[in-house]
């Protein structure tokens, strides 16, 4: 079994509509997610079953029609709407698909804005992110404007953006689907071995399976619903997972 | 934050560029529009307030202007001069007539005469020469505006002389006067000259000028001066708003006003929907803003900011070209009197910061519904 602290995220019986009457559609039909602490959970399947709108509706951007979610014993919905923003500004971190950098700030203003937001100064914010990307390995780049980097470039930095203000729960949104293969490996290998910690869950949506072996759990998701979650390659390797992938709660 | 909005407005360079170019245009033509209005208003108490030793006006009691033009009898002179509190009072004659320059240029011009003992209400300033050189008979001073319609592109200078009813008066010196309303010469001669123009009249005095004693109170002697029946005392300044107020209520200020609120209108239009432009073509970056925890309170500090930046550098501009314009245009004769008043200057500023700031308030709005999970589409 697993202790109740060791539970990053804790969907239980959550369904989302869009639309009324005729138009109404039914994106999540009840949908039961766990991720824990220190885990690397991929969320596949489909288009249009339902991913994006559960990382929405995790991340506290869409109200649940009914259901709970738990963000580190926290239940966002319970939350009125300023201190559920505060709270994502404090504890998550999020990458895109289409990086969503701003074209006006350098590589390190980029990757400095949940500080900014958070009202950090901005040198000291600037110089905090730098530093990371220079881990991240784009210690050259800092200065760089997004479009004089290249995709994976820029997906790091995004990646810098989602982790510069220590967050304990990062979303990653199809990360690898605007990069070729090895480059995605290369972004994947960098999040795996950078935004794994643990105290901090990772929940990567991606159809890309050619990067699946980077993840701890694989929860495959059809037509709205948690159809299967199965252990994957990394769990055993993964050091801050201390129970086998047997005792996965969502498994 | 509002360092990264001001950046990601800087970024966005045509639009940065047609807003600040579509609020100094605004700001331009308003201001230019404006102050050729308060210009011309303040011509028509150009003359009035040119007087600056006296500080009473008397008149016939329907007279509103210094155009209109009243005699009166010279007993009237006698009246004023007998109130308590009168320091001085003289006559001044104005005649309007028809000169013709020595190279044969017909103008009608104004004949002020002045009085020959006082001299009161003599030009204080002259461009050439010396203002009581009138003194001698036959001669006058002109203003700029007359010297260069009677000797177009011709320097200023004493000497020249203009016809008028086949008698010549010699220029004397060249006044420095504000331009008049009519936009006609201003010749300021003795009142005994003037009299020789002043054909099938016989009273000789437009206007009485007086002068408070030490102490008085104008208006409190402009009272007495009304009591006596026949006459209308004012003070300067109220002689130069009733001016100002008689040809304000004409319709040329209406005219003014419909080109000054097109500007405002164009202005704020052009502004405010680049502006909201701008900000819905960033609605992906500021969705992206909001769901890394930007509240909606630095979003729209942000917003308020970038308006800012661009209604005021903007209103910088525009009110340096209409400054510009204004000091080149000032430099013809008969427009000399042209000029910027600040208010008018902040005024206009304002009124297109406060039009705008509605399409600053539709941004913030579209900012605030914009569905932050729109970012993951």
């Amino acid at each position: 079994m697993t202790s109740p602290d060791s539970t990053a995220v804790r969907c239980t019986g959550i369904r989302k509509h869009f639309g009324e009457d005729d138009a109404r559609v039914e994106v999540l039909r009840g949908v039961d997610y766990t991720v824990r602490r220190g885990e690397l959970s991929f969320l596949v399947g489909p288009s249009g079953c339902g991913k994006t709108t559960l990382i929405s509706v995790i991340a506290g951007l869409l109200e649940t029609s009914s259901g709970e979610v738990s963000l580190f014993g926290n239940h966002l919905a319970r939350m009125p709407q300023p201190e559920r923003v505060l709270f994502r500004r404090s504890h998550l971190g999020f990458v895109f698909q289409q990086y969503n950098l701003l074209q006006a700030l350098t590589a390190a203003e980029n990757a400095a804005i949940p500080l900014l937001a958070a009202g950090v100064r901005r040198r000291e914010a600037v110089d905090r992110a730098a530093a990371l990307l220079d881990r991240l390995g784009l210690g050259s780049k800092t200065g760089s404007y997004p479009r004089q980097l290249s995709g994976g470039q820029q997906q790091r930095v995004a990646l810098a953006r989602a982790l510069v203000h220590e967050p304990r729960l990062i979303i990653c949104d199809e990360p690898t689907a605007a990069l070729d293969h090895a480059t995605g490996e290369a972004v994947m290998e960098l999040l795996a071995s950078a935004a794994v910690h643990p105290d901090r869950a990772v929940i990567v949506v991606t159809h890309d399976s050619r990067v699946f072996h980077f993840a701890d759990v694989i929860a495959r998701m059809d037509d709205g619903h948690i159809t299967h979650v199965e252990p994957g390659q990394r769990t055993v390797a993964n050091p801050h997972l201390g129970s086998s992938r047997n005792s996965h709660p969502s498994a | 934050m509002n360092w990264v909005g001001l950046q990601m407005l800087r970024n966005d360079r045509a639009k940065f560029a047609a807003m600040i170019v579509a609020v100094s245009l605004a700001v331009f033509l308003m201001q230019n529009q404006a102050a050729i209005l308060a210009t011309m208003l303040s011509m028509t108490a150009a003359q009035i307030r040119d007087v600056q030793d006296a500080d009473l006006w008397v008149t016939e009691p329907d007279v509103e202007c210094f155009d209109q033009v009243k005699p009166m009898r010279d007993i009237q002179l006698l009246r004023v001069r007998g109130v308590a509190g009168i320091a001085w009072a003289a006559p001044l004659l104005k005649i309007d007539a028809i000169g013709r320059s020595e190279g044969g240029r017909l103008n009608t011009v104004t004949l002020l005469g002045i009085d020959d003992a006082s001299l009161a209400g003599l030009p204080q300033k002259m461009r050439v020469g010396r203002a009581d050189a009138i003194r001698e008979l036959d001669t006058a001073i002109i203003d700029p505006g007359g010297h260069e319609l009677f000797f177009p592109g011709e320097p200023f200078r004493a000497g020249r002389s203009v016809r008028i009813r086949n008698r010549r008066l010699r220029i004397v010196g060249v006044s420095d006067i504000a331009a008049p309303f009519t936009g006609l010469p201003m010749l300021h001669t003795s009142r005994s000259t003037a009299a020789a123009f002043n054909l099938g009249e016989q009273h000789m005095t437009s206007f009485i000028l007086a002068r408070s004693a030490p102490g008085g109170n104008p208006e409190e002697i402009c009272q007495k001066i009304n009591t006596l029946g026949g006459l209308r005392a004012r003070t300067t300044e109220q002689f130069a708003a009733d001016a100002m107020w008689f040809y304000g209520s004409q319709g040329v200020p209406m005219l003014f006003m419909v080109t000054i609120t097109i500007g405002l209108i164009v202005g704020a239009a052009i502004t405010g929907q680049t502006f909201l432009m701008f900000i819905k073509e960033n609605a992906r970056p500021i969705s992206m803003l909001k769901v890394v925890g930007t509240t909606d309170r630095q979003l729209g500090t942000m917003i308020l900011l970038q308006g800012a930046v661009v209604l005021v550098l903007g209103s910088c501009f525009g009110s340096g070209i209409a400054a510009a314009v204004c000091n080149v245009i000032r430099t013809q004769p008969f427009l000399r009197s042209l000029y910027l008043p600040w208010e008018i200057a902040l005024g206009t500023c304002f009124a297109l910061a406060s039009v705008t700031g509605i399409a600053l308030y539709a941004s913030f709005r579209h900012v605030r519904g914009l569905e932050p999970a729109a970012v993951f589409r």
